[in-house]
């Protein structure tokens, strides 16, 4: 298993954001989360990625080490990217500059050599920078480089939050409504990009998304949440006839055909 | 051209060589009078403050108005240590930036929690502490300054003459220079960017966070110090509390802010204008602080990004047109 959770749990004050949410992942699986608004998605990334503390009791494993209460800083560096729901792209830095800081646990020369300046960190540097071009070009945005990220599109952004995440190379890839506030045409084209480099880098990926035909389309497991509980496990098609899920979207039971229609698939 | 700037970019030491030559030469080429001179060293020692301001506050995005404070330390470290133990400048501009680096820990632990303004005022009152403990302390002189601090002598000649002394203000400046150069232009300073941009999310990119902003600190109290330390031996080699009060902050704020927050070149550039305004606006000296003021203000709502961001979009503008056809916006 590369990530498991067991008993997780997270209240603010007397809501329970999280309620013992067991959850476990293999290695190369596409694992979709799904739930209405409020369910805990995003406070479930929280708390694995290391923003939030949990609760006493919880455990998180991610790839045979305990993560429980380690600070995000060093969850990044055991391999888990993540990206977030608003973004947090670093306005004020040129492209480039956002995906090569995305490289920053691998960066192999010390500070010491970096106050130094010594020509091995130049050179060290330059093959960083080519690599990240490479990233650049591969998601579309190698032309764009040297520009700020506030001067991209919504979309280009989208793209580069992806880049930065996958600069360090990561075993997990999290990623928070990453087709958010796209067109169709465009939320395909994220979905293809987003195939190709799971290919390419042999990545494990948990997405959280409204859209349910990217989650039908592309996910081999989804995980339901609501009211911080996971009511739900299963592929795409069991997911969809399953009645717990259908009363926490839909709050009845509906036929085939009416559900089908609301859920747009 | 294009290959001399490759060269200079995969050898930056050899850069620092060729503008060491330069400068080296700048004094009996433009210079007239022994007061050029000490304002030369005046900018070179503000450049080293700025240089170390622009690494917190430019590319960490920290805060901090007490880095005068930090400068003192450096100054009076240096003055102590020759009222007490005799020592000159070799002995003392490593102390000083020591003890320095210890005060830039003690001002780090605050920017863990507080932020923006809230550090602003904490920093603040860090530094104006420190200025009157100095001016209330008997072991520091307190309000008389320590005097006659001496000048270094190599082989045998002194270097007590504001034009000699800029051969000993100007080298120090060059390393300072190139530490930062080196730092800002290394991952490390890209992660201090990143921290600047968007903490929880350099967090999640594997960055520590408080780490970078305790680096961030440390180094640029390092730089104020050894300035401070530069500063009090500097001809006629006197220190005095009043020469470190807020006034003095916000001329170096003014450098940093005008030059270009987190521009490479941003403090540099700001502190040469800067100090030689400064210089021209003595007789001014009640609206100094009112001009110095102004000019962050000014600066912010009209160029935010100082000079160094207007070097820097020229030139991004121009390689992003060269390549794509299309022009910014």
């Amino acid at each position: 298993m590369l990530l498991k959770t067991k008993k997780l749990m997270k209240a603010f004050g007397g809501l329970k954001a999280i309620n013992k949410v067991d959850f476990e992942l293999p290695a190369n699986e596409i694992r979709g989360i799904i739930g209405p608004n409020g369910s805990g998605k995003s406070t479930f990334f929280n708390l694995v990625s290391g923003v939030y503390e949990p609760d006493p009791g919880s455990y998180i494993e991610f790839d045979g080490k305990d993560i429980t209460n380690e600070p995000p800083h060093k969850v990044g560096e055991l391999g888990l990217a993540r990206t977030f729901q608003l973004l947090r792209l670093y306005q004020d830095m040129s492209v480039i500059n956002n995906v090569m800081s995305g490289y920053h646990t691998l960066v192999p020369y010390s500070f010491i050599d970096a106050v130094t300046g010594r020509k091995k960190i130049w050179d060290q540097e330059k093959v960083i920078k080519e690599e990240m071009m490479e990233l650049l070009s591969f998601v579309g945005l190698a032309d764009y480089a040297e520009l700020n990220a506030s001067e991209l599109s919504g979309g280009q952004r989208r793209l580069l939050v992806l880049a930065r995440a996958i600069a360090g190379k990561p075993k997990l890839l999290m990623l928070d409504e990453p087709a958010a506030g796209l067109s169709p045409v465009n939320v395909d084209n994220l979905m293809k990009i987003l195939m190709r480099l799971k290919e390419k880098y042999g990545l494990t990926l948990i997405i959280i998304e409204h859209i349910l035909k990217v989650v039908m389309d592309t996910c081999s497991k989804v995980t339901v949440l609501d009211h911080g509980e996971k009511i739900a496990e299963g592929t795409p098609s069991q997911i969809k006839d399953d009645n717990a899920v259908i009363e926490a979207y839909l709050g009845k039971k509906m036929d085939d055909e009416e559900m089908r229609k609301a859920l747009d698939v | 051209m294009d290959k001399f700037k490759e060269i200079i970019r995969q050898y930056p030491f050899l850069g620092f060589i060729i503008a060491f030559i330069i400068l080296m030469l700048v004094p009996s080429v433009f210079f007239t009078d022994l007061y050029q001179s000490h304002l030369a060293s005046l900018i070179c020692i503000n450049i080293i403050v700025a240089a170390g301001l622009n690494i917190v506050k430019g590319f960490c995005g920290q805060v901090t108005v007490g880095h005068v404070g930090i400068y003192a330390v450096g100054s009076y470290t240096a003055g102590c240590m020759f009222l007490y133990l005799g020592s000159g400048l070799w002995l003392t501009l490593p102390a000083a930036i020591l003890i320095a680096g210890l005060f830039g820990v003690a001002f780090a632990i605050p920017s863990f929690r507080l932020e923006g303004p809230y550090l602003a005022l904490a920093t603040l009152g860090g530094g104006e502490a420190i200025r009157l403990f100095i001016e209330n302390g008997d072991f520091f002189m307190s309000t008389y300054g320590i005097s006659n601090i001496p000048q270094p002598i190599i082989f045998g000649v002194p270097f007590d003459t504001p034009d000699k002394y800029y051969y000993i203000a100007m080298p120090v400046m060059l390393i300072a220079v190139y530490f930062s150069f080196s730092v800002l232009r290394s991952s490390v300073g890209r992660a201090f960017m990143a921290v600047r941009e968007d903490p929880i999310s350099a967090a999640a990119s594997g960055i520590n966070v408080k780490k970078h902003k305790m680096l961030a600190f440390v180094l640029s109290a390092m730089f104020a110090g050894g300035a401070g330390a530069v500063y009090a031996h500097l001809p006629p080699g006197y220190i005095h509390p009043n020469n470190y009060t807020v006034i003095e902050m916000v001329t170096f704020l003014a450098m940093v802010v005008f030059g270009g927050l987190g521009h490479i070149w941003g403090g540099i550039i700001g502190a040469i204008i800067i100090t030689i305004v400064y210089d021209l606006t003595r007789p001014l000296y009640e609206y100094q602080l009112f001009i110095f003021g102004l000019t962050i203000v000014l600066t912010i709502l009209f160029m935010p990004k100082g000079i160094g961001g207007f070097i820097d979009k020229y030139f991004i503008d121009r390689r992003f047109k060269t390549k794509t056809g299309a022009a910014t916006k």
